[in-house]
């Protein structure tokens, strides 16, 4: 054995892996190739499926739940969940419509009160869970019931009923309308924004994970926290970062909420939270962390968007409905584990 | 690390305050907008207590305007108002239970599900209690012996959409369920249903706008055989609305309830008319009965339910609706 | 140099600190504790504790299950801090307040589970906490690949591909990539908690090379296990514990491998084990020559 070696160029015991087998080992492979089968059989059932109008609406119903599953996603790889999420986004709806209305203000005040209100939910959300070291489930469940109940009461103490008011009257309005709820006109078909913002959240998270060594962290502090911390990698600091990163995605969630609708109601956004969840896992997170994509994510969003509509563009029967979109993503999970397994074998 | 964090704070705070103060808005707004009418003054203390108990889930506007209704009864009878609401049978009737040991004065109820209701309606009366419903219930009410019955039952509602609709020579309407196996929306489809056997129903995630809006949507790609399309509540009417407006389709757009964005519509003729329960009337009545009969011994209905609807408003009456409905009162 | 007369089974000795005749007379030790102690409420941890580490020397710290050796490493390692005495490092006064501390002093810590995260590839977990950064913060990847492949062939090992989870990999390579990680992060003391003690005896004979390449490389080497057969070969001191005490501390040239299994075992213990092997009619011979060895150390 030598004592110091120079790299031999070329080591004969690898063998050159294929860029296709190399592609296969991805965590995202076994989510896409389910997204296609899905997307063939809903082709193949319904025509309607793939006209570019069609798929503009899939792409839009995927966008939303896709933008919130950016932020959990990296946060599963953390090693935490986060049931607060989908309750989340209407508080911060809720937070700029108040504010702006009762104030009169112009409505980019509310906006940035939203996303300061929504970074501090994150904010606390991972203090509490570092300072008390509960699991992640436990703490979240916790600020969903009090978000869901502070949604509700505050609402009704400020606008006197269980919806806010209409704001569109107030200055700025059209503006913010136009960021993030606009409809941008594409080769002919009109695509909703949040696609935009969908697609760039993702490039955005993919590269923190990949190219930074935050992402690093990440992959460090869901996998192992223990052995994250020995090394020296600030652990607190990652996850607190991480449920920041997910008020900051239900920030987005939450604007493009209330400038497309203009009226929040406060009961709305419970249930959500589990879509997120799914779409991650869907996407080949694993629940108890370390391992995943946010690409991976975004493709377990498009996935339940294909089912959600397909099903609508088939006309099968309404009140089966629930029970195909539960078959459907069990089947699309299903796929997605054989061919991890078979990516491993080989 | 703290000096820091105070530093932080107070300019945060200043910045805050700053950006409030110069983002005041011309227009729009809470200072832009009338007080609301709310009804006169107390005339009479009753000294009662009086508890409203419903199958609302959090945050539905409909259920929002009978607790106002309520508000406003016990506002002028000096009535002291206990409000509490469960979708579920069992948790309903918990809610009950529960009143009637805190010996209430008086319980207000709505029977989505009498069987579960009935004991412990049967033990607030027991007790002295005396108790009405209101809404859903209308033909099982007399049998748990209620006092009086307020508003009609969802299908009835139901059927007067389907009615309206055959008279203006639609046939084919998509339903819209915001909530799935919720006993009163699937009854009010299922009455639009019984007038139009062709009737559709489409099931959409009501607490989320988005999903609401891509569903209708895609139906809408994909069926375009349906003449209209009925939202069961107002603010998923305006949701519905947007989905029609955008997939560009002349499909007719139907509702049930109201609030004022409806009224608008209503008047701007985007929606072809809405069924009006007066919710505000079920709530008011429900709690003014009590305080009569403590006072008097007076029942009303004759043995029958007092009906507070069904009507139909639509552009012809919708002038003198639209004022109340921005008032929150309709 | 005087051996040991007391009897060190029975007893917490007097330990004369001796200095090793290749250690440069007056400079400091790279990692000296004197009489350092830790209890956590009123359990007593650790008492009495003094030993040093040098650089290109290996000290052994032997001790059964609950001898204190896990107590002993988190306060050098900056887990834990000590309660009573001093832990000086090259000369200076210390109490380490975190991991990262430690790391900045030069002092790494290898442990059982080895602070590696198996999910992940190996060249990320050889620059975890320590990532190569290029223009905008990005990674530089290609750099860290390179580099992590260097110096496992520099310790000895030829992975085929540093981009496989480093859960594939066996113990023995395991501990090998924790150890170079460790070395190429400039540690001047490298702890290595129990290394051998989940492993095979090849793998065992592997790890045991790699220390010694390490020590070679002018790192010192703190290695703590409950094998005196794989302390002997590559220790020069050797610290013994049980419950929390120290019962001996030897340079090699003053102690035996029989002496430091005897001491480790203990009397009683031997006695008891020696009856049972014989009841079921084992070989007791080996058993009565440690015994015969524990009587008279040194002589």
């Amino acid at each position: 054995m030598t004592a110091v070696g120079t790299v031999p160029a070329g080591d004969e015991r690898l063998a050159a892996r294929s860029p296709v087998r190399k592609l296969l080992g991805r965590p995202e492979v076994g989510a896409v190739v389910g997204a296609v089968a899905m997307f063939v059989f809903f082709a193949v059932i319904a025509p309607v499926f793939v006209q570019p109008d069609s798929i503009s609406t899939v792409l839009y119903g995927s966008s939303t739940i896709g933008i919130m599953a950016v932020g959990v996603s990296l946060l599963m790889i953390g090693g935490e969940f986060d049931l607060s999420a989908g309750v989340g986004v209407i508080s911060s709806s809720l937070t700029a419509s108040l504010f702006a209305w009762y104030f009169s203000t112009n409505v980019w005040v509310g906006v940035l009160l939203a996303l300061v209100f929504s970074l501090g939910v994150g904010f606390v959300n991972g203090w509490i869970l570092v300072r008390t070291k509960l699991p992640s489930f436990i703490v979240t469940l916790a600020t969903f019931l009090m978000l869901t109940g502070l949604n509700l009461a505050i609402t009704r103490l400020v606008s006197g009923s269980v919806s806010t008011l209409d704001i569109s009257r107030l200055d700025g309005f059209a503006v913010a309308e136009q960021m993030f709820a606009a409809d941008v006109p594409v080769f002919g078909i009109t695509v909703k924004i949040t696609v935009f913002i969908w697609i760039a959240l993702v490039a955005i998270a993919s590269w923190v994970l990949l190219r930074t060594r935050v992402g690093n962290w990440i992959f460090a502090v869901g996998g192992d926290e223990n052995a994250a911390r020995a090394v020296g990698v600030p652990v607190t600091k990652t996850k607190i970062g991480l449920f920041m990163g997910v008020g900051f995605c239900a920030w987005i969630g939450g604007m493009h909420n209330l400038f497309a609708f203009n009226v929040v109601q406060s009961g709305e956004g419970v249930g959500n939270e589990f879509l997120y969840i799914i779409a991650a896992v869907i996407g080949g997170c694993l629940l108890t962390g370390g391992y995943g994509s946010a690409v991976g994510g975004a493709i377990g969003a498009l996935i339940f968007g294909m089912a959600n509509k397909g099903i609508v563009y088939a006309q099968w029967n309404p009140d089966w409905f629930k029970f195909f979109l539960g078959l459907m993503l069990l089947l699309a999970t299903i796929i997605n584990l054989v061919v991890k397994k078979r990516a491993e074998q080989k | 690390m703290k000096r820091i964090s105070a530093v932080m704070g107070i300019t945060v705070a200043v910045a805050a305050s700053a950006l409030v103060l110069a983002g005041c808005s011309s227009q729009g707004g809470r200072v832009a907008s009338s007080d609301d009418g709310s009804s006169g003054g107390t005339s009479k203390n009753s000294g009662l207590t009086i508890a409203l108990v419903t199958h609302a889930a959090p945050g539905d506007t409909f259920w929002d305007i009978v607790r106002k209704g309520a508000e406003d009864a016990a506002k002028k009878d000096g009535v002291k108002l206990l409000y509490a609401s469960d979708p579920d049978g069992s948790k309903q009737a918990q809610l009950v239970q529960q009143y009637t040991d805190q010996k209430v004065d008086g319980i207000a109820v709505s029977l989505a599900k009498p069987d579960a209701l009935k004991s412990a309606v049967q033990g607030a009366e027991k007790a002295g209690i005396p108790v009405v419903s209101f809404n859903s219930g209308s033909d099982a009410y007399s049998a748990l012996g209620i006092l009086a019955h307020f508003g009609q039952d969802e299908s009835v509602a139901g059927e007067a959409v389907g009615n309206e609709l055959k008279a203006q020579g639609l046939s084919k309407p998509i339903c819209v369920i915001q909530e799935q196996g919720n006993v009163a929306l699937e009854a009010r489809c299922g009455g639009i249903k019984k007038v139009l056997p062709d009737t559709e129903t489409l099931y959409v995630n009501g607490t989320d706008n988005s999903a609401v809006q891509s569903t209708v949507t895609a139906k809408l790609q994909a069926d375009s055989s349906a003449d209209t399309i009925v939202g069961l509540g107002a603010p998923y009417t305006a949701v519905i609305l947007k989905a029609v407006k955008a997939a560009g389709s002349d499909i007719k757009v139907a509702s049930f309830d109201l609030n004022a964005a409806l009224a608008k519509s209503i008047k701007a003729g985007d929606v072809i008319f809405t069924v009006d329960q007066q919710p505000f009337m079920q709530g008011y009545e429900s709690i003014d009965s009590i305080v009569l009969y403590k006072q008097g011994g007076f029942v009303l209905g004759g043995g029958k339910p007092t009906l507070t609807g069904p009507a139909i408003v639509d552009e012809s009456n919708i002038g003198k609706v639209l004022k109340y409905a921005e008032d929150g009162l309709r | 140099m005087t051996p040991n007369t007391a009897n060190p089974v029975t007893q917490a000795v007097e330990v004369p600190v001796t200095e090793h005749p290749d250690v440069i007379a007056g400079a400091p030790h790279l990692i000296a504790l004197r009489e350092v102690g830790k209890h956590y409420g009123n359990v007593i941890a650790l008492s009495g504790i003094t030993m040093d580490v040098d650089a290109g020397r290996v000290t052994c710290v032997l001790g059964d299950n609950g001898a204190g050796k896990s107590t002993l490493i988190k306060i050098i390692a900056g887990l834990h801090q000590h309660d009573a005495g001093t832990f000086s490092i090259t000369g200076k006064d210390r109490k380490l307040s975190s991991p990262r501390e430690a790391l900045d002093a030069g002092i790494a810590a290898v442990y059982q589970d080895l602070a590696v995260v198996p999910l992940m590839p190996i060249w990320r977990n050889f620059f975890l906490g320590s990532e190569l950064r290029g223009p905008l913060g990005a990674l530089n990847v290609k750099e860290m690949k390179r580099i992590t492949k260097q110096e496992l062939l520099d310790m000895g090992i030829d992975l085929r591909d540093v981009d496989q989870p480093i859960g594939t990999l066996s113990g023995g390579e395991k501990q090998c990539v924790a150890i170079a990680r460790a070395v190429y992060f400039g540690a001047k003391a490298l702890i290595l908690d129990e290394p051998t003690a989940a492993l095979g005896v090849k793998q065992s004979g592997v790890v045991l090379k790699y220390i010694l390449r390490a020590r070679d490389r002018g790192l010192g080497v703190i290695f703590i296990t409950h094998n005196p057969h794989h302390a002997y070969p590559v220790g020069d001191r050797f610290l013994l514990l049980r419950r929390g005490k120290s019962i001996g501390y030897f340079e090699k040239t003053d102690v035996t491998l029989p002496e430091l299994t005897g001491m480790m075992a203990g009397g009683a213990e031997l006695e008891e084990l020696a009856h049972e092997l014989e009841q079921v009619g084992g070989q007791a011979d080996r058993i009565e020559e440690i015994r015969a060895a524990e009587v008279v150390p040194g002589a």
